[in-house]
């Protein structure tokens, strides 16, 4: 549910429900062996993680406006991504509210291959800060001295 | 033959140390992210912090291998994950994944393992925490390292 407080311009002007498109790629071997080597996993199945696909394509359309740090995920996972099949990811803004006086954006992505198949569908809990008004980690630096 | 959970039952752990070279890798993994906060000492300057922390998403690279090694296929096909960032990681840390089994439920007539899940550091302070939830463990598959020799490419 959004609050309103008339202190956040940016993240009022971004509706819920909001179309963030879609785009697609393809999924390499070399992606998944990159992937597999970073996390030290060699039988990762989800290298998906490493894509951020509710960022990707959240940024696309507001990077010049608002950042959204990484405060959590939801994830649901249905079938894993095959390499050399073309993944497909569409987003929406699922939800945006104000927690502690800190506004937040949720970020939906849902990933379906070339066959059809559901990947996966997960959700980005952003930190909204608006560009050029605080820097992005200043609520994770104030908090915890990183 | 999978092991049956139930409620109590503590996951078996994952280690890993996170290190500043794998953590400038992870951003360049399926797309190149750029400098960032989590790469670059500079951009993690600029966004306010004074040196580079993991992202978020090298955690929750832990906790899927944490789900996969318990939980095989009926994580692979089904799992649901909620993850919330409570605490930095550095490069040099030491993060353990973990997770206790709160409750058997049922979903479309199945039982359902419901867990808490978390990763903490070398000072046994949690870095991140949340739920999740799994049919009970079937099939690992190719999901587990012993096993890497049949990874699905």
């Amino acid at each position: 549910m959004a609050e309103s407080t008339g202190e956040n311009k940016v993240w009022e002007s971004i509706p819920v429900g909001d179309d963030l498109g879609s785009l697609d790629y393809v999924l390499t071997e070399q992606m998944v062996a990159d992937y597999r080597r970073v996390v030290d996993n060699p039988c990762a199945a989800y290298p998906t993680v490493a894509a951020r696909h509710p960022a990707n394509l959240f940024y696309r359309k507001y990077a010049a406006v608002m950042r959204v740090p990484n405060m959590g995920h939801d994830c649901e996972y249905y079938n894993p991504p095959v390499v050399g099949k073309r993944i497909t990811i569409r987003g929406r803004i699922a939800d945006k509210y104000i927690r502690r006086g800190n506004p937040y954006i949720i970020v939906e992505a849902v990933a379906v291959d070339e066959d059809g198949r559901l990947l996966e569908k997960s959700r980005l809990v952003g930190h909204a800060r608006e560009v050029g008004k605080e820097a992005a980690h200043e609520t994770i630096a104030k908090k915890w001295g990183a | 033959m999978a092991v049956v959970l139930k409620t109590g039952d503590q996951l078996q752990p994952v280690t890993h140390e996170v290190t500043n070279e794998k953590m400038i890798e992870f951003e360049k993994c399926v797309w190149d992210r750029g400098r960032n906060s989590h790469s670059d000492i500079n951009a993690a300057k600029a966004d306010g912090i004074h040196r580079t922390i993991a992202s978020g998403q090298n955690q929750m690279a832990f906790l899927h291998e944490l789900m996969e090694l318990n939980f095989g296929d009926a994580w692979v096909y089904g799992g649901k994950i909620s993850v919330r960032y409570i605490h930095p990681v550095y490069a040099g840390d030491h993060l353990t994944a973990t997770g206790l089994v709160t409750s058997i439920g049922e979903f479309d007539g199945k039982p359902r393992v419901e867990l808490q899940l978390w990763c903490e550091n070398q000072d046994g302070r949690k870095t991140s925490a949340g739920t999740a939830s799994a049919a009970q463990p079937s099939s690992m598959r190719s999901w587990v390292k012993k096993n890497s020799e049949g990874a699905e490419k």
